[in-house]
């Protein structure tokens, strides 16, 4: 058990790196439930995957989860700018019309076959120690989640550290970073591009709830703690992979599910931030506010 | 940043790998059977475990991840299972898609060890398709007991291969119990005969019942199809109140795990055309009743699901 229990800690820890990293950004620019909304738009792309390829083997649902998951994230976009609705109304209306396009679909053409993201796409993240990549000559390379989702770590923490210039002045303020020649939209797709790659793939690995709450619950929690966007960035990753650890202890302990666990300290970590942040809390302000009478 | 992120990051791994000497448990009904001297043998379903246990008898432990009235479509895995799975000799699963993505991952699992899949005992050439697809079979093959008899007659043969040293009792386990299934099946066929012909139609919420109609001559219609997101249309609701008045079908029935919420537009359809239709009761679909009851067993199952079909249709 003790390596599973590493394995399922270490795969939750690099998917809530993924996850908070990108939360950071998503919640500077207003479109937290970016990866709420992904995660009801890849039906269709499931269900057309399925009707051209007519198979539900992984690879297949995850091509077509990952064109839609784009699709979503583009269409926000378009709304937001051509139609001038706010971006959580962009994100809501996008993300509901999908869906709805996907269950039509189903119901059209493939009422007869069992097929949903709970059945074809979303894993479990206690299983992953199951699904190992063996090479040919049956050498034990450990859980093929791993190797992904490392690998799409590897690839944000290179994106961020790079273009960390772009994508903070483009979230925080737009204005600004257009006229000294930085294109927002460029950055916006860009961004966006990395949180459909690494929603769809982590949505395979552990599921889609761990997903949408890793996404927003440590970088909440972050802003409540510090005001500095580097610092957000470490301590909502920090965050995230201590939840992953406590979650996996509370899952043991309840004999529950894993990822309902982690999700469930992610808010409780939030709720402790909320009443005793030094700067944000509950307690502090109110000290402010009393030191303020006073004075 | 990139050297803030070099400095926090290894601290919880290190933490993490120290934290990892957790204790390992020892009295699991896994531990408990090896220290017996017995196979250990997980399923998925419970249907699938009273299959394998009238197999093995005593001689093996089998426990299944499923517990009752659980709709194995939407099952979630606590982490215990992964321990169960762990210290099974065995894994057997339906297969066909019923466990979804579970069922990909156990076919991963059997590079490593023993995985089974009790569809893999039905020939091809019987399994219900959808005509469109290639690789959409219907999972629900219990519903036809000599179905279910062949594959159990498979899994049978596959534990005598592995279990030489009592494969003759195994054999011998398996013979009655699939005596006992050639029973049911004909007492099933006979019960549903007994249903005016023009009587025989099963109206149910979801499309799990297609094995038993084929098997035993047996209209049946689901409101919806067989994937749960997909709910039902207006227009299903209304062709399908269509259907029971002009077929003056006298019950419609509900079952566990699909919303009832359904089935009473339909009924509150049917009155409003002046044709009274009664709730025939609720069936086991796709898991068993609580263990110990008289849907406890798949037998069990079979004769409650059939009693309640024939005295609401007759």
């Amino acid at each position: 058990m003790n390596i599973d229990a590493f394995w399922i800690i270490f795969t939750g820890s690099l998917v809530a790196i993924c996850c908070s990293l990108l939360g950071c950004f998503l919640i500077l620019r207003r479109m937290a439930m970016v990866g709420d909304a992904i995660s009801h738009a890849v039906l269709p792309g499931i269900v057309l995957a399925f009707l051209f390829s007519g198979s539900r083997e992984v690879w297949t649902m995850l091509l077509g989860a990952a064109a839609l998951g784009v699709a979503c994230t583009f269409l926000i976009e378009f709304f937001h700018k051509k139609a001038l609705v706010q971006a959580d109304a962009s994100i809501g209306v996008t993300f509901t019309w999908l869906f709805a396009l996907g269950i039509i679909l189903i119901s059209v053409y493939a009422g007869k076959v069992d097929l949903d993201q709970d059945c074809v796409l979303y894993g479990e993240i206690a299983y992953v120690p199951l699904d190992l990549w063996l090479t040919e000559t049956g050498m034990n390379l450990g859980p093929r989640t791993v190797w992904i989702i490392g690998g799409v770590l590897l690839i944000l923490l290179l994106f961020i550290s790079l273009f960390y210039k772009q994508l903070y002045l483009t979230s925080f303020d737009p204005a600004f970073a257009a006229a000294i020649g930085i294109s927002t939209t460029l950055w916006y797709y860009l961004l966006m591009g990395a949180v459909s790659l690494t929603t769809v793939a982590a949505f395979e690995s552990v599921g889609a709830i761990l997903v949408v709450a890793l996404m927003v619950g440590p970088p909440a929690t972050a802003y409540l703690l510090t005001d500095n966007l580097k610092k957000i960035l470490v301590i909502s990753s920090l965050l995230g992979v201590i939840a992953s650890a406590a979650g996996f202890y509370l899952a043991l302990w309840l004999n529950g599910s894993v990822a309902g666990a982690i999700s469930a300290v992610i808010g409780l970590q939030f709720l402790l931030a909320f009443v005793f942040s030094p700067t944000h809390g509950l307690i502090s302000r109110r000290r402010i506010r009393t030191a303020v009478a006073r004075a | 940043m990139k050297l803030a992120l070099k400095r926090f990051l290894p601290f919880p791994f290190i933490t993490l790998l120290l934290l990892l000497t957790a204790c390992e448990p020892e009295n699991t009904p896994g531990a408990r059977a090896h220290q017996q001297g017995k196979l250990y043998i997980v399923t998925t379903t419970g249907i699938l475990r009273d299959a394998v246990a009238n197999v093995v008898g005593d001689q093996a432990v089998v426990q299944a991840l499923m517990g009752p009235g659980v709709d194995p479509h939407l099952y979630k895995a606590a982490l215990g299972d992964l321990q169960t799975l762990r210290e099974a000799d065995i894994i057997i699963y339906n297969g066909l898609h019923l466990e979804g993505k579970m069922g990909e991952v156990l076919e991963k699992v059997s590079r490593q060890k023993k995985v089974w899949a009790a569809a893999e005992g039905v020939p091809e050439a019987q399994l219900r398709k959808t005509p469109e697809f290639q690789d959409s079979y219907d999972p629900h093959i219990w519903f036809d007991v000599q179905l279910w008899s062949q594959a159990v007659e498979h899994l049978s043969r596959k534990l005598q291969e592995q279990d030489q040293a009592h494969a003759t009792q195994y054999q011998a386990n398996t013979q009655r119990y699939k005596s006992q299934l050639d029973s049911l099946h004909q007492w099933t066929t006979k019960e549903i005969a007994s249903i005016p012909a023009q009587q025989r139609i099963l109206i149910t919420a979801h499309d799990a019942f297609g094995y038993f109609g084929r098997a035993y001559q047996i209209q049946v219609q689901g409101l919806q199809g067989i994937s749960t997101v997909s709910e039902f249309g207006l227009q299903d609701v209304s062709s399908l109140v269509n259907f029971i008045v002009s077929r003056k079908v006298k019950a419609v029935f509900v079952e566990s795990s699909v919303s009832q919420k359904a089935i009473e537009a339909v009924l509150e359809g049917c009155r409003q055309k002046g044709h009274e239709v009664k709730l025939g009761g609720t069936l086991y679909s796709d898991a068993l009743g609580e263990a110990g009851g008289p849907a406890g067993t798949y037998m069990g199952m079979v004769r409650a699901n059939v009693t309640k079909i024939v005295s609401a249709l007759r």
